[in-house]
């Protein structure tokens, strides 16, 4: 009899911890994996910030402290401008780019003042990685607290779904850093690897913001090739140039080839090339603008030639897949050009991507 | 703490559940033991409990530094001839990098590809 009574006991004890603390036994299980992300995404935040300064400091001034320096800084934001009314949007988007890259390049050279150009130009990416990170925790962190203080099922449901996206991000950008220190190539520079193999042995001048030009003859097609200036960390204004390139010659460009690494989807094989239509470029928005307004402006086909890779991929040293593509590309630009354009024709093939780790 | 270790813990964990459900099983259905169903009922708490406590804190990794999972190999190539070789990256490297006077021939030998080969998937 008293056994009867102790499972009856058990069992109303049972359904009523159940019914009563579902909800709260659930947002304990989703809090524990968004805690154990912050706690991941801390420690990320914060080695990169210290990978961030031991790569300064070799450029740095001795009995100068960077820390509290860099430190602030990793705090540095943008505010894009209003686009309720979007006229002019994109204009005043790349005055304000201008106006931040300006900012980056200034703080470099007061904490790193003996850093050549391409270890400047390393360490603006160095430091954007370590705020990307930096912004990330923040974020998460966030909305953990906003969750524990509400006790709000619903903001932890919505973290921990999107948990495996951040994480993967957060870790692609923690990788990135320690490319970016070492200078070596990364899967973005594809486009910069493409334009540099076609240029190699050609005279090259500069045109427009940290992008570089040189003329060959293919097939007596004058194809004129452009990249961000390497070794150093940069994209440059491939826009501007490409609009400044086509606004020199009078409108009396054939084609322009665009090339430029591009998010794979699930499934696809990294270092798969396809070809399509359109600008190939990933800015925020003014130098992608500038390609297809002076395209449309005379009337100019963009063809895009694009190499899949994922985002760790394209942030982190260039693979081995991604080098044999650019060969592929190469050969592609070629039969291309002898295709879709004839004798005597103007032809501007345009690298995109970051630089780093890619002379010319 | 390895990936290892952590499964090792969920392992633990979900084995405690089941002899929790066991014992309860046994406090209940099987008439035997209903003189000790109240005993059972505990030690079925207790692993439940203990369950829990190793599925939540046991599973906690440490924060150490990432091991290197790629390998980094330069090819040097020539203008001149079909030379190559492969070595290991090193700081300054960068791709038509120019290395001076090739072994081969009298060309110059420059930085043909850097490329990644991953360690582990």
């Amino acid at each position: 009899m008293p056994s009867i009574v102790v499972n009856i006991i058990w069992m109303v004890a049972f359904f009523a911890i159940i019914i009563l603390f579902n909800q709260r036994m659930q947002i304990w299980s989703y809090q524990r994996n968004v805690e154990k992300a912050t706690a991941r995404l801390q420690f990320l935040a914060d080695k990169s910030r210290e990978d961030a300064l031991n790569s300064i400091k070799q450029f740095a001034q001795e009995n100068v402290d960077i820390r509290s320096q860099v430190t602030g800084f990793l705090d540095f934001f943008l505010i894009e401008p209003v686009d309720r009314d979007p006229f002019g949007v994109l204009g005043r988007l790349e005055h304000i780019l201008d106006n931040r890259r300006d900012r980056f390049k200034a703080f470099v050279s007061q904490i790193a003042p003996k850093a050549g150009k391409t270890d400047a130009a390393n360490t603006e990416d160095i430091l954007e990685a370590a705020m990307a990170l930096n912004l990330i925790f923040k974020v998460v962190r966030h909305y953990l607290l906003l969750g524990k203080k509400t006790k709000s099922l619903m903001i932890f449901v919505q973290l921990d779904m999107q948990l495996p996206m951040i994480m993967k991000m957060a870790e692609a950008y923690f990788s990135a850093q320690k490319t970016f220190s070492a200078g070596k190539p990364i899967g973005d520079g594809l486009g910069a690897l493409v334009a540099s193999k076609l240029m190699l042995g050609q005279p090259k001048k500069q045109i427009a913001e940290e992008v570089v030009y040189a003329e060959l003859d293919l097939s007596n097609r004058k194809v004129v090739v452009l990249k961000a200036e390497g070794p150093g960390g940069v994209v440059g204004k491939p826009g501007e140039a490409v609009k400044q390139l086509v606004e020199n010659l009078g409108g009396k460009v054939a084609r322009i080839f665009m090339i430029d690494a591009a998010a794979k989807l699930e499934g696809e094989k990294t270092g798969e090339v396809v070809e399509g239509i359109g600008a190939a470029i990933g800015d925020p928005g003014p130098e992608k603008f500038k390609i297809e307004d002076v395209a449309t402006k005379y009337k100019i086909p963009v063809d895009a030639i694009i190499c899949k890779m994922d985002l760790e991929e394209a942030l982190t040293t260039i693979r081995k897949e991604v080098v044999e593509a650019s060969d592929v590309i190469v050969e592609r630009i070629k039969k291309a050009i002898l295709e879709r354009t004839k004798e005597g024709d103007v032809v501007i093939v345009a690298g995109i991507g970051n630089t780093i780790g890619v002379g010319q | 703490m390895s990936k290892q270790r952590q499964s090792r813990f969920a392992i633990i964990s979900i084995a405690l559940t089941l002899g929790a459900f066991t014992l309860f099983v046994f406090a209940t259905f099987v008439d035997p033991l209903s003189a000790y169903s109240t005993e059972l009922m505990v030690a079925g708490l207790a692993l439940l409990i203990a369950s829990w406590g190793i599925y939540f804190f046991g599973g906690r990794r440490a924060q150490k530094p990432e091991e290197s999972t790629e390998n980094v190999i330069t090819v040097i190539g020539c203008g001149g001839c079909d030379f190559r070789e492969e070595r290991a990256f090193t700081l300054g490297d960068y791709i038509f990098k120019e290395l001076g006077q090739c072994k081969k021939c009298p060309g110059n030998s420059y930085i043909r590809a850097i490329y990644a080969v991953p360690l582990k998937k």
